[in-house]
């Protein structure tokens, strides 16, 4: 029974299907099942370790800044994170580097991202109990396991929504988008 | 000339950012159930977009593309500063409208990922009409988006009822949302194919 709460709990959190973000990058990297999924464990990577590290922002940051500092203070973040992660991947071999790098060039600034951090930052702002650094970074695990569902959700139905029955006006996203959208109200339903 | 004039409409037509690439669909899908919410957020878009873009068009190309996208992704978190000021002083019930979806729209696709592939390989007045065209294409369908749903799902028109007697509640949902733009998204190909069929078979 726990284990029925604590999914329906996730996708009822799920950042995709109750605030749409990330789509977009979805959409970018649906060209197979293989990018989508590989893009949301990436996702799931920068949203967790940005995740932590906001937390020391939003604890430092003057509350008269706040409002407009945030924001460079986030993309600074995700920006250092990019660059690492890029140059972590450059020792592990050229081989590896070729294959994945693209992975992380979409993933590093969209709204999947830059989403999370927001609203885990103002979840916390609301309620002082959140406002520590391992609530932070599993906050952020669990925007990232939401788009790992998502993704799992349209790599299920990914061919049959790109398949030769589907009317070629529908075809690939704006099926995907329809798709989506009836996950989305199902999810609504569970809240 | 020819291409010029096919680069020009494309932001419209062709090649809406919207409807053919599905990029900064998110703060459409949740905020875009209104014609107020629309307006705000064509004005951050329209404002944000259009200057980082302006300004990111000098970053020079010799820097390496992870720096560079770094580069833009800051530059328009700069710009977000004057653009979120002047709406809290002239329009403050915007910021309130669109939330988070604010802030997001500084990091859009269009501005850090799409800019080079999209603007950046042009002349520089040739990347400001058709980033301007670009532009127009992302507000005719957020104002026709909002309209729709505000009217189907509120059964108002700039929050002023209307003579309508069915409304659809869920359209102002971000189901709705993801439904409605899906459906706009197939009508749009249909009208594209349409369109470029007519005009292969003029040609030849």
């Amino acid at each position: 029974m726990f284990i029925i709460n604590d999914i329906i709990a996730l996708l009822a959190a799920n950042l995709i299907l109750t605030q749409a973000l990330g789509t977009s990058t979805m959409f970018i990297a649906a060209s197979g099942r293989k990018n989508l999924i590989r893009t949301a464990c990436v996702i799931t990577l920068f949203t967790t370790v940005a995740s932590a590290f906001t937390y020391f922002v939003d604890i430092l940051m003057p509350s008269s800044v706040r409002v407009y500092a945030t924001l460079i203070c986030y993309t600074l973040i995700i920006g250092v994170l990019y660059a690492f992660f890029l140059t972590v991947l450059y020792f592990f071999g050229r081989e590896k580097f070729n294959a994945y790098k693209k992975y992380i060039h979409i993933s590093a600034f969209n709204c999947a991202v830059m989403g999370t951090l927001f609203t885990i930052s103002e979840k916390a702002a609301a309620d002082d109990s959140l406002r520590n650094t391992v609530t932070y970074f599993l906050k952020g695990l669990e925007a990232g396991a939401g788009f790992i569902v998502a993704s799992l959700f349209l790599a299920a139905a990914f061919k049959k929504l790109n398949s030769e029955k589907v009317p070629a006006s529908f075809r690939g996203y704006p099926a995907m988008l329809i798709y989506l959208g009836i996950i989305s109200m199902a999810v609504y339903a569970l809240k | 000339m020819k291409n010029r004039k096919n680069s020009v409409f494309d932001g419209i037509l062709g090649d809406n950012i919207i409807l053919s690439s599905l990029m900064v669909i998110s703060p459409i899908i949740i905020c875009g159930d209104s014609v107020k919410n629309a307006l705000s957020l064509i004005y951050a878009f329209n404002s944000m977009t259009f200057i980082s873009l302006i300004i990111g068009s000098f970053v020079p190309k010799k820097i390496p593309y992870t720096i560079r996208i770094i580069i833009y992704a800051v530059i328009s978190s700069l710009v977000c500063i004057p653009v979120r000021w002047f709406a809290v002083e002239f329009y403050p019930d915007s910021i309130h409208r669109i939330g988070i979806y604010y802030p997001l729209l500084a990091v859009n696709s269009l501005i850090v990922l799409q800019s080079e592939a999209k603007f950046y390989r042009m002349k520089k007045g040739r990347m400001i009409i058709s980033l301007v065209f670009y532009i127009i294409g992302f507000d005719l369908v957020m104002l026709f988006t909002g309209a729709v749903r505000e009217f189907f799902a509120y059964g108002t028109i700039l929050s002023k009822v209307a003579d309508i007697n069915t409304t659809v509640s869920g359209l102002g949902m971000p189901f709705g949302g993801f439904i409605f733009l899906g459906l706009m998204c197939g009508v749009y190909r249909k009208i594209r194919s349409s369109v470029r069929s007519g005009q292969t078979e003029s040609e030849e």
